[in-house]
């Protein structure tokens, strides 16, 4: 069976919503403004190749799967998992060719996370820029 | 001159927040807050995934080359054979049945002199975690993903290996829920190696199947990630 | 409780301590082939993410090993319980595969897994 170029690359194509690439401003400013490991590690002189969110991110991204790695999307039962590993995975990949292309991994991968929980209503933007902010005034505050 | 022996230095470390630290948080904090998972569970996945790494999966092969009945389990059943290793696929993960992107089924594949055996995930990149510990970023690309599968031989020679023609290369596509590890050749030079030893050259890189073992090459290759000459095109 | 929570717990009580996929152990049925079988790969029409990679559909290749029984992951939506099937690993041809591929290469391979709905003797 002679394959197209246009299907000539060996992932699953079956289907599936498309990655909603519009830009989320709070990622954007974050990917502007917002300092990537390997320039952290660089200045430091620390060693570790990754960041030290970066297994708190992989734990997230796992809880989020729940048992969903396997299922397609319309067959996860809503609810069972928040989001499912093949579709997340998919729009990193989107994600990654297009909009956060010029961003290192992990940082990458986080944005991408980011990015698919609130455009699937997991989190608001709004809220998510506020707790941000929290959060950076917290681990300043000492 | 004051000179003070065995002065400690602290290890160097990142002295400043980044958006991204504050970012993962700030995701994290809120899934819990809306019920996503709980903080319990993130606690113990996080200890779970910290503690993983390669080393199970390079003792696996040592004493595979070291013990020929090993060898065999670990052909036919990987599963079993991690245990010796220290990796317990169905109990030790946060679940007790194994977790949703490795499964339990590991399958070790075999090299011979005739036969090299490269694995991939072409649909999501997923990796014998449990006793491989992360994937290398490079092999969660789309790149890696869609060139492997139809190209082999250029991939494995942009990792600096060439393999001649009479080898067959196979590769091991994990698109379901079989997980694949590398059982490469032992090389020559090795002869009298303890297991530790031996365990020393099989890294991460030759047990995903882009190198092969060589006595003094500990360490993986720092290969940079290339577009993809061959164009990918997106589904439409 | 929400039909999900019972999902979750049941999957959960299943394959504790036996491990996914070893919990579908003897569910399957019947084998439809074995191993040396020469199979084809359907061309079934994706509604959803699929697993069959599109690069295999229609190619011919070799069932090596049977591998386990699952819930195929393509199971139609008004399914009220996941059937397991089997779940073979195929190998091909490169050469099978990608029209391209070089003859200097014939002797190149590439081994992944089907559920047994996608296959048909060849």
């Amino acid at each position: 069976m002679a394959t197209s170029d246009e299907n000539a690359h060996g992932s699953a194509d079956g289907g599936g919503p498309r990655t909603d690439l519009k830009l989320v401003a709070l990622l954007e400013t974050i990917k502007r403004r917002g300092r990537v490991w390997e320039d952290l590690a660089a200045q430091y002189g620390v060693t570790n190749p990754d960041p030290p969110w970066k297994v708190a991110l992989d734990a997230t991204c796992d809880l989020l799967a729940g048992d969903s790695l396997v299922l397609p999307t319309a067959r996860v039962v809503p609810g069972s998992c928040a989001l499912p590993g093949v579709q997340r995975r998919a729009e990193e990949d989107d994600l990654s060719a297009t909009i956060y292309a010029d961003v290192p991994f992990p940082e990458r991968q986080l944005l991408a996370l980011a990015h698919s929980m609130i455009k699937h209503g997991l989190l608001d933007e709004e809220e998510l820029a506020r707790r941000v902010k929290l959060v950076h005034e917290r681990l300043n505050s000492a | 001159m004051s000179n003070k022996p065995h002065e400690h230095k602290p290890a160097p470390m990142v002295d400043e927040v980044s958006d991204f630290e504050a970012l993962e948080i700030a995701v994290r904090e809120l899934a819990i807050e809306k019920g996503l998972f709980s903080a319990e569970d993130h606690r113990r996945w996080t200890e779970y995934v910290h503690s993983l790494g390669p080393l199970p999966a390079a003792r696996l092969v040592a004493k595979a080359w070291l013990d020929p009945d090993y060898k065999k389990l670990a052909v036919t059943d990987g599963v079993k054979a991690s245990l010796a290793v220290g990796v317990d696929w169905i109990n030790s993960p946060p679940t007790g049945f194994g977790t949703p992107s490795d499964y339990c089924n590991l399958r070790v594949l075999e090299d011979t002199p005739k036969l090299k055996h490269v694995v991939v995930c072409t649909l999501c990149s997923c990796y014998p975690r449990p006793i491989l510990g992360q994937s290398p970023e490079w092999y969660r690309t789309p790149n890696y993903r869609r060139r492997l599968v139809r190209w082999p031989r250029q991939v494995l020679a942009e990792f600096g290996l060439q393999l001649p023609p009479d080898v067959e290369i196979r590769v091991a596509d994990s698109n379901q829920k079989t997980r694949y590890m590398v059982l490469p050749v032992r090389p020559a030079g090795t002869e009298g190696w303890t297991e530790d030893q031996l365990a020393a050259i099989v890294t991460r890189d030759c047990l995903i199947g882009v190198a092969m073992p060589k006595p003094g090459v500990t360490t993986n290759i720092k290969r940079p990630v290339h577009p993809a000459v061959h164009p990918i095109h997106h589904d439409h | 409780m929400s039909k999900s929570q019972h999902d979750r717990t049941h999957h959960a009580k299943k394959a504790t301590r036996k491990g996914d996929p070893q919990c579908f152990k003897g569910e399957a049925g019947p084998a439809k082939f074995k191993v040396g079988d020469r199979v084809r790969i359907k061309d079934l029409p994706d509604i959803f993410y699929t697993r069959c990679q599109i690069y295999t559909r229609g190619a011919t290749g070799t069932v090596v090993a049977l591998v386990y029984e699952s819930p195929a992951p393509e199971d139609e939506a008004w399914d009220n319980t996941d059937k397991p099937e089997w779940f073979y690993s195929v190998k091909f041809r490169q050469k099978d595969l990608w029209p391209e591929y070089h003859d200097v290469y014939a002797n190149d391979t590439l081994e992944t897994e089907f559920s047994e709905r996608w296959l048909e003797k060849a």
